[in-house]
């Protein structure tokens, strides 16, 4: 009886668990519909900026949406920006939404945790239960190589003015080193009085007004406090 | 003083007899302050002849020339030598000048105050022996005073003799150069005078060609601004460095140079050989004003001229969050290095930056021009904000006094940001029922959006709930593998050390069973070798060795070992209770059974 304890605790997190990112959905937010079709009204006002921005985060939600990725492309192209590419880490992301693979993971855990413990109880199966670990194990890496692609989108802006002037300090005073045009993604590292370092693709780094830019994933605090 | 200075003249003697004597001259007797008079002094004679130069106080003296000659009368060389000397005098008066020699006479020089026209006081009659045409140490009738050689002068232009501490004034500085006399300039023009500063002099020199008393000069003319450093009454000079060619060939051969006319040819024919000289340029006499305690602005920053300001901003419509640049033109003439604003201050409605100035001068020097300053502005709120009147404060040396310009408030419109709306705020509609426009007609169609939403777009598992949650699971898992592992790693530990320990005792009763055959102690024989067997047993069958009785023998083992097994815990027992004796032959066998059965190994 006593061994039985933990399974029936984590039989009870899962529950909870559940339920609560249930309640989450059922509240109002975002949806990857609904931003893809706010972006498709920024396209076509003039506003590639707002547009790439909540393609960006249509696509975050629904990877696999190809409409999603043909409007982004067409308005990059549009604002006269190169493509994009995406590496084999972009790739593997791209296969399910990150919510689906959070709980592939979480899949993977259990199955891989089972399958070693069982290999203790169960000798004569050896083999069939390190498969099994393996396999858990396997579905666990799909989840992390997953959170790696999308760990610098973490980071990411893009610019949502005409032009976003960037600055070897974060004051306006002196000339811009160069100035960003609408829609371009850069990362960004740190803030400092109204300004961001970014860095774009190219590797040009300089201070941008926060003004000028939205990150494409903004922080819980800054959600709750707009709809608030 | 040059006065102070006594020159010796020695006239190289001959063997001819003629006793030397000498004649001077001053002309004009009557000058001008600030005009020159030229003393002439002629030796003549044979021998040597020491003359001084007088000293008189209110006058200068400088030798500018000097010329020797030798005639030859009735075949007797009778040698004279000619010095010029420059007479300036410091004051007006009337002047005794003593004669060069004991014997000479006297000289008077009459000094009449200052008539203002700068004319020629000496007579251009070619006593010079470096360039005949132009009077050297003088000034002609341009206001020029040239070098004693004639070749150059160096000229101060100032529009006024009276400023103000701060005060800038643009000033133009002509270094005249003799065609084919001046070899080369070494060097700027250099103010003497630790009381003013010069500033933003001109690099390159305006050239002009000028024609000055009939002889061609190029003059050079560098511009800047001059200011005075603290009050007081002063005089200033400037010098430049020049490298001139001084002329070597005697007065007599003058007539040559005057053939060959073109310096360039008398340079050919080796009649000069360059010096490096100093021009110095008459003193100019400056009053210089402190500013007026009375009356001085809190804000005035040290600026003196005249001002006028005008302000403007880069946009009067903005974003909140997004920078203006607030501009103060600060147009006029004066020292715009002392031009200062701390522009805008910051308050609730504006956060402000330091200000950069930009200086647009209008002409070479910087006295005039437009200083700019740029503030960048960012609006906290949206709404409609007032930028605030700036003032610049500066003293007018025209009014004599402090003057305080005034701009004009500023009205900006600030819009809410785009960034706080990019998310929540419907986008600018394009026309309403309209297609969409030519650029974006390759546009996918818009989806119905039915799926659930998501309180955040954070990927799950980058967010706390979900990494504490899987993090708890891993770890339970891993937890409670690693503890079974452990337990299954003891388990087969405590097996493997009771292993050990029987062995171990079976070792040890094997040697008390030889032991005890050495003896011949059976009872201890007998019994040592059952608790051998009964060590070995309970390792084979999982029971007590001390559970081991004859029954479980009868009743687990089949075949000989059963029955000697039998018999020797049987021999124990009776050895117990009898004792008994042992046969050597019995221990041998005996032995030999026990150690098969521990080992399991056959002894033969």
């Amino acid at each position: 009886m006593t061994r039985r304890a933990p399974w029936g605790v984590l039989i009870i997190a899962l529950l909870m668990f559940g339920s609560s990112s249930h309640a989450v959905q059922a509240q109002a937010g975002y949806s990857a519909s609904a931003l893809y079709n706010l972006a498709n009204a920024y396209a076509r006002g003039g506003k590639p900026g707002l547009a790439v921005l909540n393609y960006e985060r249509a696509r975050l939600l629904d990877p696999t949406d190809p409409d999603i990725d043909a409007n982004l492309r067409h308005v990059r192209e549009a604002a006269g920006l190169p493509p994009e590419s995406r590496n084999g880490f972009a790739r593997v992301a791209g296969i399910a939404s990150p919510r689906i693979l959070a709980w592939v993971g979480v899949l993977g855990i259990l199955i891989a945790g089972a399958g070693a413990i069982a290999r203790l109880y169960y000798p004569r199966h050896r083999r069939k239960l390190l498969a099994a670990t393996l396999l858990g194990i396997s579905l666990l890496g799909v989840t992390i190589v997953s959170g790696v692609a999308l760990w610098p989108i973490m980071h990411e802006s893009v610019v949502i003015t005409h032009a976003a002037p960037v600055r070897v300090s974060p004051v306006p005073i002196e000339e811009p080193l160069f100035v960003l045009p609408e829609a371009t993604i850069v990362s960004t590292s740190a803030q400092h009085d109204g300004f961001v370092l970014v860095r774009t693709s190219t590797g040009r780094a300089g201070w941008v007004p926060s003004s000028n830019l939205a990150p494409i994933v903004p922080k819980q605090v800054d959600r709750r406090r707009k709809s608030g | 003083m040059v006065s102070a200075i006594a020159v010796t003249i020695f006239a190289a003697g001959t063997a001819l007899a003629a006793a030397p004597s000498v004649d001077a001259a001053i002309e004009p007797s009557q000058i001008a302050l600030g005009e020159s008079a030229r003393l002439t002094i002629l030796t003549s004679g044979s021998g040597t002849l020491s003359v001084s130069l007088p000293v008189v106080s209110g006058l200068e003296f400088r030798v500018v020339g000097q010329s020797r000659q030798v005639q030859i009368i009735n075949g007797a060389a009778i040698e004279s030598t000619t010095t010029i000397v420059r007479v300036t005098p410091d004051v007006a008066g009337i002047f005794t000048i003593p004669g060069v020699t004991p014997k000479s006479p006297p000289l008077v020089l009459q000094v009449n105050p200052s008539t203002g026209n700068g004319s020629s006081s000496l007579p251009n009659n070619g006593a010079s022996p470096g360039l005949a045409p132009l009077v050297p140490g003088g000034s002609n009738a341009s206001g020029v005073r040239l070098t004693p050689d004639g070749s150059a002068f160096v000229r101060l232009e100032i529009p006024k003799h009276e400023i103000y501490v701060g005060e800038s004034i643009p000033v133009q500085i002509h270094v005249g150069m003799r065609d084919g006399f001046v070899a080369s300039i070494n060097g700027l023009p250099k103010l003497n005078s630790g009381d003013f500063t010069l500033n933003n002099l001109s690099h390159q020199p305006e050239r002009a060609a000028k024609v000055i008393d009939g002889k061609p000069f190029t003059v050079l003319t560098w511009r800047s601004v001059l200011a005075a450093i603290k009050p007081g009454t002063f005089s200033l000079t400037f010098e430049t460095p020049l490298t001139v060619r001084i002329r070597t060939r005697p007065q007599r051969e003058s007539t040559l140079d005057d053939l060959l006319g073109d310096p360039f040819l008398q340079n050919i024919f080796g009649a000069t050989v360059p010096k490096n000289v100093t021009v110095t340029s008459p003193e100019a006499p400056f009053t210089v004003l402190p500013l007026p305690a009375q009356g001085k602005p809190p804000d005035f920053s040290g600026a003196v001229g005249t001002f006028k300001i005008s302000t403007d901003i880069s946009s009067a419509k903005n974003t909140a969050g997004d920078p203006l640049t607030l501009r103060l033109h600060v147009n006029g003439t004066g020292n715009f290095d002392r031009v200062e604003s701390s522009m805008l201050g910051a308050d609730a409605q504006w956060k402000t930056y330091e200000p950069k100035a930009t200086f647009n001068p209008a002409d070479t020097t910087g006295n005039r021009g437009e200083k700019i300053f740029e503030q960048p502005l960012i609006a906290s709120q949206p709404g409609s904000h007032t930028v605030p009147a700036l003032n610049f404060s500066f003293f007018d040396p025209g009014t004599r006094r402090y003057e305080t310009a005034r701009s004009s408030p500023l009205s900006v419109m600030v819009s809410p940001s785009a960034a706080d709306s990019a998310a929540s705020e419907p986008p600018p509609p394009s026309a309403a029922g309209a297609p969409a426009d030519e650029a974006h007609t390759g546009l996918r169609p818009d989806h119905a959006a039915a799926e659930a939403r998501v309180d955040s777009l954070i990927p799950p598992y980058f967010q706390p709930r979900y990494l504490g949650f899987s993090s708890v699971l891993a770890l339970l898992f891993g937890g409670g593998w690693v503890a079974l592992r452990r337990r299954e790693r003891n388990a087969h530990d405590i097996q493997r050390e009771r292993e050990r320990l029987r062995l171990q005792m079976t070792r040890t009763l094997l040697e008390q069973m030889a032991a005890a055959s050495a003896d011949g102690d059976a009872a201890v024989f007998y019994n040592c070798a059952r608790s051998a067997l009964r060590q070995t047993l309970s390792a084979r069958w999982q029971v007590a060795p001390e559970q081991i009785t004859i029954a479980d023998v009868d009743a687990r083992l089949e075949g000989s070992d059963r029955d000697d097994i039998r018999q020797i815990f049987a021999l124990a027992d009776e050895a117990n209770y009898s004792g008994g004796d042992l046969q050597a032959a019995d221990l041998e066998h005996w032995t030999q059974l026990v150690r098969r059965q521990v080992t399991g190994e056959d002894p033969s």
